[in-house]
């Protein structure tokens, strides 16, 4: 077992993991961040996207060992209490989810998409760079739309 | 979305309730539950598709430090556990019966959740691991020695349904476990005899998984004290669980709980319960503890209920004008390695005419088992394949017998005129504008304008195609549901019922109607579902049937509510009852411009002491209604392609939906899930596959590594309407959209490939349609032609 | 996953020292292919030594006309990176193609190349402009580094540091994505330097091959219709349920000429 300290959504925890432990499970199982989600064993949904040190990452693939000292934002530190990321905001305006299980990953990496690629985005770079995120229910249609909006939106916050 | 609500009404593109918590990750899915003390479970599960299971051998694997326990099939059967109380049909009066032919009773065999003697597909539970981590029982379930006998395995529909193929079960004469026939014999014979041409079509649509991104998850729990089992678990009905889990237990209905909170993708995967559902429960009994357990991708790809995996041989007979006049052919459905459903094989061959003049046909029908995983209903069920076939039999005569397609669909559509219309195997179609639908769809995909983009398409060296295709979807399902309304005093009413919503957004679209019918605030209602603590009866979420039979009975309870308010209401406002009005959420005392809100009189119904009997207590209505007629969702889709034709690659460049919904609800909703709907049937033309070695029954597509899903890039943005021609069978007139999109798909782009690929000659490309298929068609279609010409 | 013991050294030598004599032990790079591995429980480890926190591992530069890029250089920083698209720009566009953007942001270059997966992207990048993967021991040409499916030359205890690619007068790689994994189905990438002409493909076979007859073709005349006539025979091509050896060899014919083509376009710009 080790001991490891980092910043998630803002807060200092430190937990002891064995060195399989991934970040994913120390997320969810430890400090009960259950908004990400795991979807598959060969990181390809990317249900678990989070943002690790800033940059979007699969962290079902992610020791949690290797987070020492590190920066997390989850789904659920990405906006302030009570408030919406406005990338959320544009999934709900947009309805770009239905069962909401792909959400969180979606929207992190829609988030990182932006940190990537900037403000404008054209259909075909979303659709594009959406290639580590499956969906089941929505066909893509409004996330893409979402994403788009929700883009142009981060610019004017 | 491009307009925002105005209201809350019906009709309005409201945003969903649900969203806030599963955009902000505060939804619970199976996963994120998790009870004090709980221990884990892991399967251990068969690597043959066929073996006669000699012994397990548990002894290493209770030795693993962690392990708890290890049950096996013979625990259960010990303990009494009954078999998976699978339905082979759904018990709905509007589905023609389908029964053997030669007057047998269908062969069924009991499903346990654990293998007793014998093992009948890759992945298939043999013991269960229980251990104080997930890990220690992966440790323990690896340390589990089990002795195997291996049998020839069958995974190929066609060659499971021949009589000497290694047999799955011993006490049955051969696979085929279903041998039905439907339609009329003489007369499709008949009428074969006086065609002018016949077109033949031969296919395999092959098995899929409805894939929801949620994996499956159980936690179960045993409160010995009172004997009470729990199970939290993403289910598409709690209730119908429950009384399944009761079954398979042996205990009584009120014995068991079964908690349903968000549910991450349905598609019909999980229409029934799980081996492992039942396992959880049982197990925490056992073990004195809660027992956990998390399917893993993997092993959701070896034993999710799978879907589709048809084989069809199909004829066409059209006299010389091209007016259809018989059909005719053979259906064989694949249920997997037990005898879990033969509705899909049920619900294709009643409407193998689909939308169109069939005067007479004639199919026979064949259920079958082999060495692969169980199948159940998967997204619109048995529908997507028989429409496919259809539309490429039109397809394919149009150009054999030099018909222009379109011409012959709309020689053929059924008319208005003609409704209702009783199809060639006693469906009755309710209603519909069959031929507008499809001219609206043919406008706004502008096949008129395709042969310019196809010219435009040619100088870039692509192969562009355009493919229509019709569909009709028989919604029928359980036929019972329930809604229990109370309004409270406190300024909110509460709805129950039985449906789970599975992504469809209930909470929201089941509240506009609420909001509708009694003009109470949107925000001020619950829709409460999914713990058989409060729901007493629900069928669940599939065929269409969530908002068709919820509005049924929500408007059901809310004109009771109406009426009993009206009484109280009279009281209130001091006249008869017979002269008080109700409208947004306002009883009126006409012309005396007095009024009380509704929950005024619930306060009156708990408050007043002057009450009749039966208007005392709760302001509540409880609607309970069984729907035997079916609704006929219809509609159309244009689709366009382009293919490379050096690498066999294919792009969709435009695609067009129009839905007949008989009455829209969110239109945002409706529209989300024809495109998911979309997405999921064309991901079965154009990519995916659970492929089964056939020798070994080896499932070789068993993660996301191999198993294609679609994703962003496979797609543009499509173009989706629709239209509200109101179903005279639904007192709404709604008609479900949930499985429009699916329906006409798999046709709709094999019928554009195929026309892409016309200029070489190609007549067909089975599906999934990959490049590796489109390049090999266009290269045999050269080939042969180049014979020719030799 | 079997448990294992978790090191992050600070420095190469450190990090050698840890796997030194040591079969049971594994360098941790991104760990994009070797986590879902070990999570299926596919292959098991006594130790885990990740790379990350070695500084010296990670960076590109520019050598006179080299580009070196750093083992520890995640996908994203190349995909990004001004000094690559200035020196080699299919590189970049090879490494945009790797995985998806979250991959990219952890998978490494040293990573790939060492577990040489016969559809990973960078081995056509690494054989096809003739670049020297340097270790902490030696420097490997890479026409000696891919040995076979998932072998490299690499001996224990030896750890990639850099890759040093010579800047080619023009370059390009086509990729046909396997449609489910998204890795090469086949992927062709096509050199042209002052020493003549490479074209090394990924994805079709059990390791990354150069394909010879279409460097002798494209040395002659370098353009697309040089490759006329030219076939890759499909033995000993990979067949599975995705496409079959014929069709992989037509598709690296295919890939090759319009490789050519788009280094022709890059080089004309």
């Amino acid at each position: 077992m080790t001991r490891v300290s980092l910043t998630v959504n803002g807060q200092r925890v430190s937990a002891e993991v064995e060195g399989r432990t991934l970040l994913v499970q120390l997320l969810r199982e430890h400090l009960r961040l259950t908004g990400t989600h795991v979807g598959c064993d060969t990181s390809q949904c990317g249900c678990c996207t989070v943002h690790l040190n800033g940059k979007g990452v699969k962290s079902c693939t992610v020791l949690a060992a290797s987070c020492e000292g590190a920066t997390v934002t989850t789904i659920e530190g990405l906006a302030p209490e009570g408030k919406l990321h406005p990338m959320q905001e544009a999934f709900r305006e947009h309805h770009a989810l239905q069962c909401g299980f792909c959400t969180p990953g979606m929207i992190m990496s829609a988030v990182d998409m932006v940190r990537r690629k900037g403000n404008e985005l054209d259909e075909h770079t979303v659709r594009e760079q959406l290639e580590g995120n499956i969906c089941r229910c929505t066909g893509y249609h409004n996330i893409v739309k979402a994403i788009q909006a929700g883009a142009v939106a981060m610019k004017r916050t | 979305m491009a307009q925002p609500a105005r209201s809350s009404r019906i009709g309005e593109p409201v945003r969903r309730k649900e969203d806030l918590r599963l955009i902000t990750g505060a939804g619970c899915f199976s996963d994120d539950v998790s009870l004090p003390g709980q221990a884990y479970a892991v399967m251990v599960r068969s690597p043959h598709a066929h073996a006669r299971l000699r012994s397990i051998d548990a002894g290493k694997a209770l030795t693993v430090p962690g392990v708890i326990a290890v049950l096996t099939g013979h625990d259960l059967l010990a303990d009494g556990l009954k078999p998976i109380p699978h339905r082979p049909f759904s018990p709905h009066p509007a589905d023609i019966p389908l029964a053997n032919t030669d007057g047998t009773p269908m062969f069924t065999a009991p499903h346990h959740a654990l293998v007793i003697d014998k093992v009948r597909h890759v992945g298939e539970a043999l013991a269960m691991v229980i251990a104080e981590t997930i890990a220690a029982a992966k440790d323990g379930a690896e340390a589990v020695e089990v002795d195997y006998e291996l049998l020839p395995a069958v995974a190929n529909t066609a060659a499971a349904a021949r009589p000497d193929a290694p047999r799955l079960f011993e006490n049955a004469r051969s696979n085929v476990c279903l041998d039905a026939e439907a339609g009329d014999g003489k007369a499709t014979a008949a009428a074969f005899a006086c065609a002018a041409h016949v077109v033949r079509f031969e296919t395999w649509i092959p098995r899929v998984t409805g894939v929801p991104m949620e994996p499956r998850a159980a936690v179960g729990a045993y409160d010995a004290s009172i004997g009470h089992y729990t199970l939290h678990a993403g289910t598409s009905g709690a209730w119908r669980t429950k009384m399944d889990l009761a079954i398979m237990l042996g205990v009584a209905e009120d014995a068991v709980r079964v908690v349903t909170r968000d549910v991450g993708g349905h598609f019909g995967t999980r229409g029934m319960l799980y081996a492992e559902f039942a396992l959880v429960v049982w197990a925490a009994r056992r073990a004195g503890r809660p027992v956990k357990w998390t399917c893993e991708r993997h092993e959701a790809f070896a034993t999710d209920y799978q879907g589709r995996d048809l084989v069809v041989e199909a004829e066409l007979a059209l006299d010389k004008d091209g007016r259809f006049l018989a059909m005719r052919g053979s259906n064989i459905s694949n249920a997997g390695g037990h005898t879990t459903n033969f509705s899909p094989l049920r619900k294709g061959v009643e409407i193998m005419s689909t939308i169109y003049r069939v005067p007479a046909a004639h199919f026979r029908a064949r259920g079958i088992v082999s060495n692969t995983a169980p199948t159940r209903p998967y997204r619109s069920s048995g529908r997507p394949e028989v429409i496919y076939v259809m539309e490429r039999l039109i397809d394919l005569a149009a150009r054999q017998c030099g018909f222009d397609r379109v011409e012959l669909r709309r020689r053929n559509l059924v008319t208005a005129a003609e409704m209702p219309y009783t199809n060639p195997f006693g469906m009755i179609y309710d209603s519909g504008d069959y031929p507008g639908v499809m001219e609206k769809a043919l406008t706004l995909g502008d096949w008129a304008g395709f042969p310019a983009r196809r010219a435009e398409a040619r100088a870039r060296g692509k192969c562009r195609g355009i493919g229509v295709a019709n569909y009709v979807d028989t919604a029928s399902g359980v036929p019972r549901e329930r809604a229990e309304m109370t309004v409270h005093p406190d300024g909110t009413v509460d709805v129950i019922i039985g449906t789970v919503s599975t992504g469809q957004g209930h909470e929201t679209s089941f509240a506009q109607l609420v909001t509708e019918w009694l003009g109470v605030p949107f925000d001020k209602v619950r829709i409460l579902t999914g713990d058989t603590e409060f729901v007493r009866f629900g069928g669940g979420t599939h065929s269409g049937r969530g908002m068709r039979l919820a509005s049924i009975v929500i408007w059901g309870a809310s004109r009771k509510i109406i009426e009993k308010g009206k009484r109280i209401a009279a009281l209130l406002l001091e006249c008869e009852p017979g002269t008080v009005e109700f409208r947004d959420g306002l009883f009126a005392r006409p012309g005396a411009g007095r009024t009380v809100s509704l929950f005024d009189v619930a306060r009156g119904a708990r408050d007043l002491l002057d009450l009749s009997q039966d208007l005392r207590g709760p302001l509540a209505a409880i609607a309970d209604e069984t729907v035997s007629v079916a609704q006929f969702p219809y509609g159309c889709q244009v689709a366009e392609v382009e293919i490379d034709p050096e690498l066999g690659t294919l792009e969709i460049v435009r695609y067009t939906a129009v839905d007949d919904v008989g009455r829209a609800v969110n239109p945002a909703i409706i529209h989300g899930q024809v495109h998911g709907g979309i997405a999921q049937g064309v991901g079965q033309a154009l990519l995916e596959q659970c492929y089964y070695d056939p020798d070994t029954g080896q499932l070789l597509s068993g993660s996301f590594m191999d198993y294609a899903m679609p994703r962003a890039d496979n797609f543009p943005f499509f173009n989706t309407e629709y239209v509200e021609i109101p179903s005279p069978t639904h007192p709404l007139g709604m008609r479900p959209a949930g499985e429009g999109g699916t329906a006409p798909a798999l046709g709709v782009m094999i019928n554009a490939i195929a026309d892409a690929l016309s200029e070489f000659g190609v007549r067909h490309v089975e599906m999934p349609a990959t490049p590796e298929r489109i390049w090999r068609a266009i290269r045999e279609a050269r080939g042969s032609a180049g014979e020719r010409r030799r | 996953m079997y448990d294992f013991s978790y090191h992050k050294p600070a420095s190469l030598d450190e990090a050698a020292s840890l796997i030194s004599g040591r079969d049971d032990v594994k360098l941790l790079a991104g760990g994009m292919s070797l986590i879902p591995a070990l999570k299926l429980r596919l292959a098991t480890y006594s130790d885990l030594v990740d790379l990350g926190a070695i500084d010296a591992l990670k960076g590109i530069r520019r050598e006179g006309n080299t580009l070196v890029i750093g083992a520890m250089t995640p996908h994203a920083e190349v995909v990004a990176s001004a000094e690559v698209e200035r020196a080699i720009p299919a590189l970049a566009e090879l490494a945009g193609g790797i995985g998806d953007p979250l991959v990219r942001n952890r998978g490494t270059m040293g990573g790939s190349i060492a577990n040489a997966d016969p559809a990973a992207d960078y081995p056509a990048s690494v054989l096809g402009l003739a670049a020297t993967v340097v270790t902490n021991r030696r420097e490997i040409a890479a026409d000696q580094f891919f040995l076979g499916l998932f072998e490299t030359a690499l001996k224990p205890g030896e750890i990639i540091t850099a890759v040093r690619f010579p800047i080619p007068e023009a370059a390009a790689y086509c990729k046909f994505p396997q449609p489910a994994s998204r890795f090469a189905l086949a992927g062709v990438f096509v050199a042209k330097t002052a020493g003549g002409v490479r074209v090394a493909v990924t994805g079709a076979g059990p390791s990354v091959f150069r394909f010879k007859e279409a460097e002798a073709a494209l040395a002659k005349k370098f353009d697309p219709a040089a490759l006329d006539g030219i076939e890759v025979r499909p033995d000993g091509l990979n067949s599975d349920i995705h496409a079959s050896a014929e069709y992989r060899a037509s598709c690296v014919v295919v890939l090759a000429r319009r490789a050519v083509m788009k280094a022709r376009e890059a080089g004309a710009r």
